[in-house]
């Protein structure tokens, strides 16, 4: 992958690119779904070979043996598939040999809704890709959690047996976590942050297109769990070794499917990192930043660092099943408590991973709609940074009660408590950006002051848990169920309604329908708080977590849970129908309905194909409402003088 | 202008205030409290529930308050005032909570090494946990039972071992929990306080049976313990093999059965009582060594160990089954 | 197409994106690789953790165990070979940046020979060191650790011969090696890894 770009602006010569739609016998030559659908078949076919092959060969055991053909199925086939679309066609030519073409942008921009469903390079229609199908996996997963919750409604094992139960509770939980939240802020980001920064495009923009053509392929591997002898992966998202190990083979589409997932979201990471390092804006300082880059920057830092980390845990999950290795197994001199380890040194920034882009969303959301500036904002920058440093070094707090080096858990304590600082701070700083605003309560703004006071009880059901003494009363129980949901559903759903709401205009070039995004706001709120808010209750009170069954007195609040479940789905609805009138026949969208500093929205909406015709030129900082003649960016073009004002800061 | 916004914020403070204090604190969330290391997590969660309160009636009293006060009307063109900050309010928020959150730290450590204190002869029970039952040895009286049975106001180290997967031991009127994990042996030690029986549950997904890994902590008081590890004692010394009884005890069948007649209180597996009857000696036989055979209707396969046919011994096995034979004919 | 990497096609229309401004002196391409060994580095030390869980936290009675044992010598015969590989890829570099082709082929070449002759001696260390990856804990991370490695060199090859074919059919020049740059940075990388894996591994 590191080849991407390796000869870009040296070129001397080109030659002349095949033309983009051709016909006859070609269009199955040429990259695409045409193509995809020979090559994908084929690369299936020759895994299937060639593992066969080889036991046929050794004289192993059966010939068809269903773990190692799941794993070679899930690495080659999609690998022909990518290879089908054109995902590689460049580098392929470049390995070649030849000279390098010079870009034809032929793969570039979206001029019908055919072209969001093919390899496209531009970061806009990649960022539309990744948010319509992340939150296509969204609904699934959530329906899923309905299965889960009308198990759920009355004591007794009554709809679905056991093993199905916990299948359903970890396709739930690792959809939602690996399809939805880490990759739909990948997706607003791809959006917006080239607009903010001012830059053409991403750095990278052909593993930008092959980042998110990855992620169908993990849903779809995750997916297809389900059809498996044996069912779903049912160890939960947390996939703990020994159990991810004897559990049926449906285990290594969570194995495998993670692994795409994150090379998806390493690749992504990189993009921005790179992106955001190497072609912001004349004058685009650090400290001219919006927030949301900076929240991007830190959580791609992130990704790039911890990723690695779950691709290993699972990998040894892998080896130990398919090559009979001892990672894991105690028996053989294997320590199981290595796999938590490694797998929390991921998972825990993993939840910073999930929730700082959305604390960057909500931090442009209400200076805007506050109409001031944001309160303090270089600490608010600096506590991301103060996140991103914590957050490593705190992952055993998820294993206060698994049988771990007992010395570990009083400074993994002092460091998870400390967390509540830098976060606190945010929160803090937000409520004082509104403080005396004016502030204009459209439904963006709904979510964010919403998700201000969600997230906090999310936050503060953490400091408890963040106590060892506690922790250890209400490890693995509701407790926790209700902390993941608080923090995952009060936060970062909350926060990607919140910007899905805001850029709604711009992605589509349409207004939404304000008075059912408002319906849609309240009735989440609601619904929200009465299927969760019981779950610390039954926690406490010994409802333990991932069970089918429970004792007869939870009933009571497991119904009520479970309604609020339903009423969640029907809000959902209403957002989907939202988005699907609004974007077939909503209001047209002026550039810049919310009177926003940044760049994104001094541009048509939807941005031309390339973004701009001139590099803007900043000349102050993002979020300068109410100082008088303020500018954070100007172009050429405008006349407006550019003068460099001075310094922009929290002070 | 600014004095009275603070003003009305403080009164709605102390609103929103006692409505998280009431909800903090009359609601009973913790369970019954069933141990002196409990008492001490019931009052770091005190602890922090009064500082977690605090802190979310500040966020909740200034988020209603801007929602109802700093409201702009729909033609409002204007901007708020150009603040970009405050040190002295940034480094107070930054303090506080750091300060807030030593005092939980703190406080929490000194829990934690009081509460994993082990007095010096405290007795032990070893714990063994295997996909999905519970067994509890008592190396001083030599017998091995389902359920778990200790006295009152001694201070006992539990030790436990996995045979399969990791489980997870969690008694919640304790406040204890600790996960077993193969490999390694995990530790627990716990000062019961109240007689009574209590819910044992395994915490832990450890497969298909993770919901119903569940036996009962029987806490009694001095006397009645002392009665029953005679009663333990004299069987095992009496008859030197087991009677069947004690097998389906020892082997913690009752942890997954109903057998009135040898204690058994589970609800896992099908009740003994109402099935035993329609079974002759040999179809007992044969669910016990290799349960998966013949799935009784509306249970699953894999639930009910595989291994018993090699855990127990041919004579353990035999006695059993005959009393299994034997109760059902007499019910 | 890195957008950044146009600067004679920047255009106004819609046809062309304009130049990206340059925020950085740093390359995209090297921050690119640099990032991604970062990565890379990490995933190594997820294994590492693994070895020393299975090394320490599990409380071995002997490392290795016995009746095990590690050929310490034949490993740093190798170790020398892949060090060396370093300075004649750091050779090929050189030479193309003072435009000798001849240089380049060559130090590419003998880069490639030296790598293909450690993948040999690997694969020979495996066939007869005794233990498979089944062996025990130590068997696992031992092949965990150097496969990783093995694989990594493997993908450092695959990219070398890409930087050959191309030299051979003379696409760099002074101004413009940035396929050869980049893989002789994958290729130090890998040697590094190679020195704190021989040396966890082997000598401590
Ligand atoms: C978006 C995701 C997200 C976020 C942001 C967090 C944030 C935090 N989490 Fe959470 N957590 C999860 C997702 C998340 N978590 C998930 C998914 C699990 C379960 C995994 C599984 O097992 O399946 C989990 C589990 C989990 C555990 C393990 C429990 C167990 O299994 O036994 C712990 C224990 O310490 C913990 C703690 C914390 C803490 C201290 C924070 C802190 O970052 C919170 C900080 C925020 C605040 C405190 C509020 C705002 C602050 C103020 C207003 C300042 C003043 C505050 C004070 C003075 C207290 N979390
Ligand atoms: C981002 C994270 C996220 C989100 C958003 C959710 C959302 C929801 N979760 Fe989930 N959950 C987790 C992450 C998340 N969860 C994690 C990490 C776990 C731990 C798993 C583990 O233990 O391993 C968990 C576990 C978990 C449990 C515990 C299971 C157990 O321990 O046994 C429960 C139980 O109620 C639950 C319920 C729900 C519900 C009701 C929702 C609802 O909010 C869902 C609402 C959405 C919908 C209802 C979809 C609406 C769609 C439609 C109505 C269909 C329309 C369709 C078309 C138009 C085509 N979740
Ligand atoms: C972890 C739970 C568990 C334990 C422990 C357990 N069983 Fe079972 N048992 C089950 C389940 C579930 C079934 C029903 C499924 C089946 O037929 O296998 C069952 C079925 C049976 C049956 C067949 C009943 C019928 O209707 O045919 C018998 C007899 C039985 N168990 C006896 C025992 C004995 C004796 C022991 C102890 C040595 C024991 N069980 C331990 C769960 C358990
Ligand atoms: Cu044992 Cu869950
Ligand atoms: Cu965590």
């Amino acid at each position: 992958m590191a080849v991407d770009v390796l000869e870009h602006g040296q070129l001397e010569h080109h030659e002349v690119a095949p033309p983009a739609y051709p016909g006859g016998i070609r269009r199955f030559t040429k990259g695409g779904w045409l193509r995809a659908l020979w090559t994908t078949p084929l690369a299936f076919g020759l895994a299937t070979a060639l593992v066969c092959g080889i036991r046929w060969g050794a004289h192993w055991d059966p010939v068809w043996d269903l773990a190692p053909l799941l794993t070679a199925w899930t690495i080659v086939t999609p690998i022909g598939f990518l290879i089908g679309m054109g995902a590689f066609d460049y580098w392929f030519y470049w390995i070649s040999g030849q000279r390098t073409r010079p870009e034809d942008h032929s793969a570039h921009g979206a001029d019908s809704w055919r072209d969001y469903l093919r390899i496209n390079t531009d970061h806009k229609v990649i960022g539309v890709q990744y948010v319509v199908t992340t939150f296509s996996f969204y609904l699934i997963a959530g329906v899923l959690a309905l299965f889960v919750r009308a198990e759920l409604a009355q004591p007794g094992s009554d709809f679905v047996n056991t093993q199905s139960y916990n299948g359903l509770v970890s396709a739930h939980a690792g959809l939602m976590i690996f399809l939805f939240i880490v990759p739909i802020f990948a997706g607003f980001g791809n959006y917006v942050i080239p607009l903010m920064i001012g830059a053409p495009d991403m750095a990278f923009p052909r593993l930008n297109a092959l980042s998110f053509w990855m992620l169908p392929i993990a849903g779809l591997i995750m997916l297809c769990g389900f059809l498996l002898p044996g069912g779903q992966f049912a160890a939960g998202w947390t996939n703990y070794a020994p159990l991810a190990e004897v559990n049926p083979v449906g285990n290594i589409m969570f194995q495998m499917g993670v692994q795409w997932a994150g090379a998806s979201s390493i690749a992504t990471a990189l993009n921005f990192l790179v992106t955001i390092i190497t072609m912001r804006a004349p004058g685009m300082t650090f400290w001219r930043m919006p927030l949301l880059v900076w929240a991007n920057f830190t959580t791609s830092l992130l990704v790039v660092l911890a990723t690695p980390f779950l691709a290993g845990s699972q990998f040894m999950l892998l080896l130990d099943r398919v090559l009979h290795t001892n990672f894991f197994v105690a028996e053989n001199g294997g320590y199981v408590i290595g796999y938590q380890h490694i797998f929390w040194f991921y998972s825990h920034p993993a939840v910073y991973i999930m929730i700082l882009p959305g604390f960057g969303i909500i931090s442009e959301i209400i200076a805007v709609f506050s109409r001031k500036p944001v309160f303090g904002y270089r600490l608010m920058a600096l506590s991301l940074v103060a996140i991103l440093i914590l957050g490593f070094s705190v992952w055993a707090h998820h294993m206060f009660v698994a049988g771990m080096a007992p010395w570990l858990r009083i400074p993994m304590m002092i460091t998870t408590l400390l967390i509540a600082v830098p976060t606190g701070i945010k929160v803090f700083s937000w409520l004082a950006t509104m403080w005396e605003g004016r502030i204009h309560f459209r439904t963006p703004m709904l979510f964010a002051i919403g998700f201000i006071s969600m997230f906090v009880i999310g936050g503060l059901s953490g400091i408890y848990l963040g106590s060892v003494p506690i922790d250890i009363h209400a490890s693995d129980t509701y407790f926790i169920v209700a902390h993941i949901h608080y923090v995952l559903f009060g936060g970062s759903v909350f926060t990607i309604f919140a910007g899905a709401y805001f850029w709604f205009p711009k992605m589509t070039g349409r207004m939404y329908n304000e008075r059912l995004g408002k319906i849609h706001f309240w009735t989440t709120f609601v619904a929200f708080n009465v299927t969760f808010f019981p779950m610390h209750y039954v926690g406490l009170q010994g409802m333990p977590r991932r069970v089918a069954d429970y004792a007869p007195q939870f009933a009571d609040w497991n119904m009520v849970s479970s309604i609020g479940a339903f009423a969640l789905g029907a809000s959902t609805m209403l957002f989907i129908y939202n988005v699907v009138v609004s974007w077939n026949r909503g209001e047209p969208a002026p550039s810049n309905p919310w009177r926003s500093m940044t760049i994104e929205w001094q541009l048509p909406s939807p941005p031309s194909k390339f973004n701009f015709d001139e590099i803007p030129q900043v000349v102050g900082g993002p979020y300068e409402y109410g100082v008088p003649g303020a500018r954070h960016a100007v172009f050429q073009g405008t006349g407006v003088e550019v003068k460099e004002p001075e310094k922009v800061g929290a002070h | 202008m600014r004095k009275s916004l603070i003003i009305q914020l403080l009164l709605l403070g102390v609103v929103v205030g006692a409505i998280s204090a009431a909800v903090g604190f009359l609601i009973p969330w913790l369970p019954e409290l069933g141990s002196t290391q409990g008492k001490r997590i019931d009052d770091i969660y005190v602890l922090t529930s009064i500082i977690c309160l605090a802190i979310f009636t500040v966020v909740a009293a200034v988020s209603i308050y801007t929602f109802f006060k700093f409201r702009a009307k729909p033609d409002d063109y204007e901007d708020g005032a150009p603040i970009h900050g405050n040190t002295v309010l940034e480094a107070v928020w930054t303090a506080i909570p750091a300060a807030l959150v030593t005092i939980i730290g703190v406080y929490s450590a000194v829990v934690l090494v009081k509460n994993e204190h082990v007095p010096a002869n405290a007795p032990v029970i070893e714990v063994t946990a295997q996909q999905f039952v519970w067994s509890f040895t008592y190396p001083e009286i030599g017998v091995t039972s389902g359920i778990l049975r200790v006295k009152e106001g001694e201070t006992y180290e539990l030790k436990m071992q996995s045979r399969d997967v990791i489980h997870s031991f969690w008694v919640p009127q304790w406040r204890v929990k600790q996960d077993v994990v193969p490999g390694i042996e995990t530790t627990i030690v716990v000062t019961p306080t109240k007689t009574g029986t209590f819910p044992m549950i395994c915490t832990e997904l450890c497969g298909l049976g993770h919901s119903t890994m569940r036996t009962s902590a029987i806490v009694l008081s001095a006397a009645d313990y002392d009665k029953w590890a005679e009663e333990q004692k004299s069987a095992a010394e009496a008859g030197g093999a087991e009677s069947g009884k004690q097998v389906f005890v020892n082997a913690g069948c009752g942890g997954c059965h109903i057998l009135a007649d040898a204690g058994g209180a589970g609800e896992v597996g099908p009740s003994l009582d109402k099935v035993l009857p329609e079974l002759t000696a040999d179809q007992i036989r044969e669910s016990i060594v290799d349960p998966n055979k013949v799935i009784t209707p509306s249970y699953q396969p894999n639930v009910m160990p595989g291994d018993y046919g090699d855990t127990l011994s041919d004579e353990q096995l035999g006695a059993l089954v005959d009393s299994l034979v034997s109760t059902s004919q007499k019910g | 197409m890195s957008a950044i990497a146009e600067p004679r096609l920047g255009g106004h229309d819609d046809h062309h994106p304009p130049v990206a401004h340059a925020s950085s002196r740093v390359n995209a391409s090297l921050l690119g690789i640099y990032l991604f060994l970062a990565s890379e580095a990490m995933l190594f030390g997820s294994f590492f953790a693994a070895y020393f869980f299975a090394r320490v936290a599990a409380k071995p009675e002997t490392w290795p165990p016995e009746p095990y044992h590690l050929p310490v010598f034949l490993a740093g015969v190798n170790t020398i070979i892949l060090v060396t590989s370093s300075f004649t890829v750091h050779w090929a570099l050189h030479s193309i940046k003072t435009n000798h082709r001849t240089g380049l082929i060559a130090g590419l070449g003998l880069t490639m020979g030296l790598g293909l002759t450690f993948l040999l001696i690997q694969i020979t260390e495996y066939l007869r060191i005794g233990f498979s990856p089944r062996d025990l804990a130590f068997g696992s991370t031992f092949y965990g650790l150097t496969g990783l490695h093995g694989l990594h060199v493997f993908v450092g090859l695959c990219l070398l011969a890409i930087a050959f074919w191309r030299a051979v059919r003379g696409q760099y020049s002074p101004e413009k090696h940035l396929g050869v740059e980049i893989p002789g940075i994958y290729w130090h990388f890998v040697d590094v890894m190679w020195i704190v894996v021989y040396v966890t591994v082997y000598v401590i």
